[in-house]
């Protein structure tokens, strides 16, 4: 199924779109009440992306600082060029520490290396901890939202997918269905052989590994098992434990409006002499995938993303069409971007268009990434390297060349008016012939006025 | 891929970045520990404005806030608390960490309470051990600090302060005096930095602990749901009589 067909059936999908309005404007709502009870924020969120800034100019010596310091600790450093060398390293662990069952949280980097996949192909039963990741997990289906995974689905399709898996009558209330997680993934927490997560954050000077939830499970999976796995892409790691302030003080209220997440869990290397709980091995997996290149690339600015999701709520592409339309892992205005990194830009030459470019995620976006700047990049990428449709790129070329020869631009918008004249309703131009029609099918096009502009103004200096 | 392989393909690629603009990172106080020293002692003056935000913060994140006069009270608290909800298996950290022993006035309270051991344990007994918290209604710990800006509790695991206290049962009760109390995510940054001047002290465990109220989801039709995985409350004992020290 094309990009299109995706969006169109999106737009079909009644419950969807409902339920995308309401957590959307929640989201939105939650986010804006957050910041105006924090005036100290707009200094803070260009303090945050200096920082990111300063890091990726030297984030060899950041890189290595995280590693030695998480070696310091005990703990074990792995690097990962590409997806499968990520899910490689992660295996052979987990099958070295005898594992049966891994408990998950949610981690954009694991979906992205379809870590799950590889896990049950090795036998290896992985086990979504996260209520959202959970609830999608037993649909069989990916994230919609990058912190809010099951936003697309009801309370009562949850019921029903619950019913399914544990054979009973489940009653389509979230209290009932979160108590029944609960017990369900605990019994698992307390058995899972390895603990897999994620990282927000990893501080260089201290070798710690951040990760923050709202559920608890990051500290289950962090506490229980006896191995702990963290995939974490190499662009996260920050300096110090005072750069890590800044950037807490900003995540979660621009991801749900929190001041802090329930849950901030700062884990340093394995279990220590004295401790009874803790893991007896700690790995921190690096991960490429495309990253590095961009340090030198046109998409160094998405290294910034701290994965909040607040491009996604105010996008008013996202909010219509929902996260599976993109159809790749990471959705929205900055998903198309990720797309791009970890697939190549020819990935992404309908995503590329799949945003109205009104600005509001560059807005939003805690570290004020440029995200409309990239996007109309890629298009132009995408036309230069002749991967855009033919049609467009050909109607484009003969645009430029009349914009920038007024005679025949003058001519051609004479000419225009009379060709127009079948096509104006009301006023606009709502349907055009051929190929043209692409471009009409969602957008109405202004009619060549009479007289037009440049007409109006020599008629009024004439007069003047 | 190794070490050397992958810092190369950094800098392969560092090196042919252009253009780019100056920025700098976050300034690290120069000897963290004689700054957070300063600090505490400010903050010794106005403590009772930073408990007041604190408390407000706290509860707003959902959690239960109690003041008492000294430790003393601190069981009949917990004793009313855990009657109330049902609870009668108390597990708490070991007097070293809490700081006080409060098993027998527990005791006394009508609460089976568990003190946690105050190292390491072998294998076996260390399993055990977890089938008991996991068991357990309620956990007492002590609070490293007490943020106000937020309303958070920052709990260091290591010796007698086993992680799972604070997060298997399903009532989790703090207690804490001033002596916890900071004002703001910014100084909890001096007091992290101070802590890893130099080398750990013996006991120190693998992770610290950021806790914002009771574990929470909004995840199915952003219902705000609580008691995921973690405690379905989290309580705050704050003793007027220092005890910490």
């Amino acid at each position: 199924m094309s990009f299109r067909q995706r969006a169109a059936s999106a737009l079909n999908d009644a419950s969807l779109q409902e339920a995308l309005t309401i957590a959307t404007t929640k989201f939105i709502e939650l986010r804006r009440e957050a910041f105006d009870g924090f005036p100290q924020g707009e200094r803070l969120r260009d303090r945050a992306r200096q920082i990111k800034e300063a890091t990726l100019q030297q984030l060899d010596h950041y890189v290595e600082r995280l590693v030695d310091n998480v070696e310091r600790l005990g703990g074990h450093a792995h690097y990962a060029v590409t997806a499968e060398e990520a899910r490689d390293i992660v295996l052979e662990i987990a099958k070295r520490g005898g594992a049966r069952m891994a408990v998950k949280t949610k981690s954009m980097a694991t979906e992205e290396i379809e870590l799950n996949e590889a896990l049950t192909r090795a036998g290896i039963t992985p086990v979504e901890t996260d209520l959202g990741e959970y609830i999608i997990q037993l649909a069989h289906e990916k994230p919609s939202h990058i912190i809010a995974p099951a936003i697309h689905k009801t309370k009562g399709q949850v019921a029903q997918l619950f019913a399914r898996e544990l054979k009973r009558e489940v009653a389509a209330d979230a209290e009932v269905l979160t108590r029944i997680a609960r017990a369900e993934l605990r019994d698992k927490f307390l058995r899972a052989e390895v603990g897999i997560t994620g990282a927000n954050f990893a501080v260089a000077d201290t070798g710690t590994v951040v990760l923050v939830t709202n559920e608890g499970n990051g500290r289950m999976v962090t506490s229980l098992p006896r191995v702990h796995i963290a995939v974490m892409g190499v662009e996260k790691v920050v300096p110090s434990m005072t750069d890590l302030m800044i950037f807490l003080a900003i995540l979660a209220k621009s991801a749900t409006g929190q001041k802090l997440s329930v849950y901030t869990t700062l884990v340093q290397g394995p279990r220590r002499p004295g401790e009874l709980e803790g893991p007896d091995e700690f790995h921190l997996v690096l991960l490429d995938n495309g990253r590095i290149k961009q340090l030198a690339g046109p998409l160094r600015e998405a290294l910034s993303c701290l994965r909040c999701g607040a491009c996604l709520n105010v996008c008013p592409v996202y909010r219509q069409i929902g996260g599976h339309a993109y159809g790749y892992t990471y959705p929205g205005p900055i998903g198309i971007l990720l797309t791009a990194m970890l697939h190549g830009q020819e990935s992404v030459k309908e995503l590329a268009h799949a945003s109205s470019l009104c600005g509001a995620c560059a807005d939003a976006c805690p570290v004020r990434i440029d995200i409309p700047r990239m996007l109309i990049e890629l298009r132009q990428g995408g036309v230069e390297s002749k991967t855009a449709p033919w049609a467009e790129r050909v109607v484009f070329k003969t645009l430029g060349r009349l914009l920038t020869r007024p005679a025949l631009y003058r001519l051609s918008a004479r000419l225009a008016r009379l060709f127009q004249r079948p096509f104006v309703r009301d006023g606009a131009i709502r349907r055009l012939p051929l190929f043209f029609g692409h471009w009409t099918r969602t957008r109405d096009l202004p009619p060549v006025a009479a007289p037009t502009f440049s007409e109006r103004w020599a008629e009024l200096e004439r007069e003047s | 891929m190794t070490r050397q392989e992958f810092l190369a393909r950094i800098r392969g690629e560092m090196r042919k970045t252009s253009g780019l603009f100056a920025a700098s990172v976050a300034e690290r106080p120069a000897h963290p520990q004689r700054i957070a020293d300063t600090l505490r002692r400010e903050l010794s003056e106005r403590w009772p404005e930073t408990l007041e935000v604190f408390r407000r913060e706290f509860e707003r994140v959902g959690g239960i806030f109690y003041r008492v006069p000294s430790l003393a009270e601190v069981p009949e608290v917990v004793g009313a608390l855990a009657r109330e909800r049902g609870a009668r298996r108390v597990i708490a950290w070991h007097p070293s960490a809490l700081r006080a022993d409060l098993s027998g006035p527990l005791m006394a309270q009508d609460l089976e309470t568990h003190l946690m051991p105050p190292g390491g344990l072998p294998e076996a007994e260390r399993h055990g051990l977890r089938a008991h918290i996991a068991e357990a209604d309620l956990g007492l710990t002590g609070v490293d600090l007490a943020v106000a800006e937020t309303g958070t509790l920052v709990l260091v695991s290591g010796a007698g302060r086993p992680r799972s206290t604070a997060l298997l049962p399903p009532y989790h009760v703090a207690v804490f005096d001033r002596t916890a109390l900071v004002e703001s995510l910014q100084q909890l940054g001096v007091v992290l930095e101070s802590w890893h001047e130099g080398q750990p002290p013996v006991g120190r465990g693998g992770a610290i602990h950021f806790i914002t109220g009771p574990s929470r989801t909004a995840d199915i039709e952003l219902t705000l749901t609580r008691g995921v995985h973690g405690p379905k409350e989290v309580h705050a004992i704050f003793v007027d009589a220092p005890f910490v020290g």
